[in-house]
């Protein structure tokens, strides 16, 4: 699930679901003592200028899901607010217990508890989150969002709710079918833990009265502890207590802090610093965007051991290579033995940016890993193989001269514009000159990334990625990552010779319901794509957060790498 | 402007010399020579565009290169190793943070970009300024007005923020149009904006300089004899024109370097692997905490060539004019 959010170091972690098996996870120790009281204002600091989507649809980023959950939307589950391993398992939310499976995994079941209401009292129904979820499907208004609804939902030609036809929106009421307070899901795929897929905020209730499409992105009806005072893009968003909210209804969220600000387009330097110096309000305030240079000055030091944390995220961040333009895996081979993978994990912060990644699925899955057998000649200390990289380079020029040309000419690579990628698009440019091949960086403004790449007319060679999975299952990742249906495909593998026989086995893959068969399977499906270069496997990521010496119940939410935002608290 | 032959002598001169006519640039000269403090900024500037000019070569013979990483000299968080920025045999003024990359290339080549912008943005906007204040000065009336006008309104913007808003939209702009992509586009589009508004300061002091002349004898004579308007502006006034001229380049190419260095340091400027001065700045700011010698090396580089420029164009300005206040020149 979930891009990874583009700030920070190589990236520093937010989302994803994983049932942390024990491993790695340094869950932090929380923070102060005793039980988190009431009121006082919460601050957030951060370099982006918005939340990339406040609508639940639409919101799928980094720890933007872990702040909208907590605060404004409600989903039929939602994971425990609970840090360490806890926090992976779910629970109910809205509806009355995790769900009822029946006819196989095919039909899925969620009764709505009673008094739950939108912030304008009305009591959230079945209907409304239906129309939820029907909102998916609108994917020319509706963008950016997760689309399980879509490859899970038994319904075909649905355009969703704005344009379908009487027959078109009865189908999608057959396939989601509300009875009184019960929503059923018909899917057409088995889905073993559909469960978990809900407790996205693309599940959330959506009153259709008050849908206002595009906009809803800016003001959208909360149905949890807070709701929306002010929103100003490149400058702040202040949610306030919805006083509708019914504390009664809601068995997670305990809201204790009385407002909460959340302080965009920051300078990075400068959030470091306040967090550092802990001053006034900054002591209210939390950051999880740490700047590599600032990481030894706080993690070497005990005066911040009360509030810091540093643990394995959910993510692995990896390189994606246009194979529709550098169709030649020689090229490819020697784009990844070139690079200095060593340099650019010292630019990252070193030990704190995390471990080479030997393919997509973190260990942390731990029915899904095996350990993958990257290129020849990839030196295992992050180190170039140039001698390695400049035979495939020569081997290139015979097999596919004209990718070779084209590699020598230059490879587009966008890039966030932050500092830490200044350096690191460096680095590329540095390291792949040694074998004859020219990287073009072009910086793009950082909220902007990923709507950029991932754009139908975006045209680059090389994107970064950053991926986790939304439930411990790569069926979350590799199909995400490499299917052409895929949520976040940034490889444009469709032409590749093998793509076919890939798309079988994915398919084969993901009907297989022994968990352990098809973990079997997704190892090998991480193989061949490790194989075949689609992407270069970056690091298993780590990532770090500090708090102000005020703020209470801070804690590493594991299934989203973040903090529980609505949770937070203020001492006094 | 013109300068009065008579003055002084120069206790320099050998008696024997000391009747020998001098003309005003000989005298001016002389006056420039005796001060010691602008002699020594000529050799800094001459430093400076030495290595500019022969930044790759420079580099070459101490081995050293701007793009090449070094993580031998960093530790395993990206710091480099050693102290005072990891200054060594190998890196003279130490690495960069992140990357290795050695400190004193990226200087050198950094000189190059600066300089550059400098330079041409002087030339240009030195052209622009003479021409146009010229012709406002001599051709007066509705000329003038017109001229005046588009000056007061120039000097009326809030240029460094118009330069800011503007940056995206016209590189983008430039680079549809065919200016290579990146760094050329991003450069031309610096020198063009500084240009554009460097102009009206030119054209100003021009044109008052240029009020005054066009009354005096000699091109009284000249228009009686029938000269031609252009003759007269660029054999008459021109000539007398270029003291005030050189002063205004002097002290303006300083400001137009570091305005470069702080659209860079706003990352406005050249984008990576390139390395220009304000580009090191905004780096190293971040790291004066953990390597605070990576923050004063572009800095006292900046400060310097700055300074130089300002010490020469002030004595240039005193031995042009020795009586003069500089309320006139600008």
């Amino acid at each position: 699930m979930s891009k990874r959010n583009i700030f920070g170091a190589i990236g520093l972690g937010l989302v994803a679901s994983l049932i942390v098996a024990s491993c790695g996870s340094n869950s932090s120790s929380g923070s102060g003592g005793g039980t988190p009281k009431a009121g006082g204002t919460v601050h957030i600091l951060t370099l982006g200028e918005q939340i990339a989507h406040l609508d639940p649809q639409r919101n799928y980023t980094g720890s933007d899901l872990a702040f909208v959950a907590s605060t404004m939307q409600r989903t039929l589950t939602s994971y425990k607010y609970a840090a360490g391993d806890a926090g992976s398992e779910i629970t109910a939310d809205l509806a009355t217990d995790t769900g009822t499976v029946t006819n196989s995994g095919k039909t899925w079941a969620f009764t709505l508890a009673d008094g739950g209401t939108f912030e304008d009292g009305s009591a959230i129904t079945c209907a409304d989150v239906a129309y939820g979820v029907s909102r998916t499907f609108a994917t020319d208004i509706i963008t950016d969002g997760p689309t399980y609804a879509i490859s899970y939902l038994d319904v075909a030609d649905y355009p969703g709710p704005y344009k379908a036809t009487a027959a078109q929106q009865a189908a999608f009421d057959k396939a989601v079918n509300c009875v009184d307070k019960t929503i059923t899901f018909n899917l057409k795929v088995p889905v073993a833990d559909f469960n978990y897929t809900t407790t996205l905020a693309a599940f959330s209730p959506v009153p259709k009265a008050l849908d206002t499409g595009e906009k809803y992105d800016m003001k959208p009806v909360s149905s949890g502890p807070y709701k929306i005072e002010s929103y100003e893009v490149g400058k702040s968003l202040v949610l306030v207590r919805n006083d509708k909210w019914n504390k009664a209804s809601d068995p997670i969220r305990h809201a204790y802090a009385d407002s909460i600000v959340y302080e965009f387009g920051l300078d990075p330097s400068v959030i470091d610093e306040r967090m550092i110096k802990d001053a006034g309000d900054d002591k209210f305030a939390v950051s999880d965007v740490i700047q590599p240079e600032n990481l030894p000055t706080i993690f070497d030091n005990d005066a911040y051991k009360n509030r810091r944390v540093d643990y394995q995220d959910p993510f692995v961040s990896y390189t994606n290579i246009n194979v529709k333009n550098v169709s030649c895996l020689d090229v490819r081979k020697a784009i990844y033995l070139a690079l200095d993978r060593d340099a650019l994990r010292k630019n990252g912060g070193g030990p704190y940016t995390g471990t080479y990644a030997d393919g997509f699925i973190k260990p942390l899955l731990a029915l899904d890993y095996a350990k993958a057998k990257v290129v020849d000649g990839l030196n295992t200390d992050g180190t170039p193989n140039v001698t390695a990289a400049q035979a495939a380079m020569d081997a290139a020029k015979t097999s596919c001269p004209e990718i070779a040309k084209h590699a020598a000419d230059g490879l587009v690579y966008p890039y966030p514009d932050t500092p830490v990628w200044a350096k690191a698009i460096a680095i590329w440019i540095a390291s792949e000159a040694k074998v004859g091949i020219t990287i073009k960086g072009t910086p793009v403004e950082p909220s902007k990334y990923w709507p950029t790449v991932m754009s139908a007319s975006a045209n680059y060679d090389i994107a970064r990625g950053g991926w986790a999975p939304d439930w411990a299952n790569a069926s979350t990742v590799i199909p995400e990552l490499f299917s052409t249906s895929g949520g976040f495909n940034l490889t444009h593998n469709a032409d590749d010779a093998d793509y076919a026989a890939f798309d079988a086995a994915v398919t084969a893959a993901k009907a297989d319901l022994d968990r352990v068969s098809q973990g079997k399977k997704w190892q090998a499906l991480n193989q061949y794509v490790v194989d075949r270069l689609w992407a270069l496997p970056g690091t298993f990521t780590k990532a770090q957060a500090i708090w102000g010496s005020k703020v209470g119940n801070a804690y590493h939410w594991a299934p989203y790498g973040s903090f529980n935002f609505g949770e937070l608290s203020v001492n006094s | 402007m013109s300068l009065d032959s008579a003055v002084e002598v120069d206790n320099t001169v050998p008696v024997s010399q000391a009747v020998v006519g001098k003309s005003p640039r000989e005298l001016a000269w002389l006056r420039f020579r005796k001060d010691k403090l602008a002699l020594f900024a000529v050799g800094v500037i001459a430093l400076y565009v030495f290595i500019a000019i022969f930044a790759p070569l420079i580099c070459r013979a101490l081995g050293i290169s701007p793009t090449r990483l070094d993580g031998h000299a960093l530790n395993d968080y990206g710091l480099p190793n050693g102290p005072y920025g990891n200054v060594s045999q190998s890196h003279l003024l130490g690495v960069e943070p992140g990357t290795g990359r050695d400190i004193l290339a990226r200087l050198l080549y950094g000189a190059r970009v600066s300089l550059m912008v400098g330079f041409i943005a002087t030339f240009l906007t030195t052209s622009i300024g003479v021409v146009l204040g010229v012709v406002a000065g001599y051709k007066r009336g509705k000329i003038d007005s017109v001229i005046g006008r588009i000056t007061d309104l120039t000097l009326a913007f809030p240029s460094l923020l118009l330069i800011i808003a503007l940056t995206r939209p016209f590189t983008q702009r430039l680079e549809s149009i065919g200016v290579p992509e990146g760094n050329p586009a991003r450069l031309t589009y610096i020198v063009l904006v500084l240009s554009l508004f460097g102009w009206v300061y030119v054209a100003r002091v021009v044109r008052g300089q240029t009020l005054s002349l066009r009354e005096r004898e000699f091109v009284e004579a000249a228009r009686s004899c029938g000269a031609s308007t252009s003759h007269i502006i660029f054999k008459e006034l021109l000539p007398n024109l270029w003291a005030p001229v050189i002063v205004i380049v002097s002290l303006s190419l300083p400001g137009y370097v570091a305005t470069e260095a702080t659209l860079s340091f706003l990352g406005l400027g050249m984008i990576a692997p390139a390395a220009s001065w304000g580009v090191m700045l905004g780096d190293s700011v971040k790291y004066y905490r953990a390597d605070p010698t990576y923050l004063f090396i572009p800095g006292i580089a900046l400060i310097v060539l700055v300074l130089a420029f300002n010490v020469v164009g002030d004595a240039v300005r005193d031995a042009l004019d020795p009586k003069g206040d500089r309320q006139n020149l600008l």
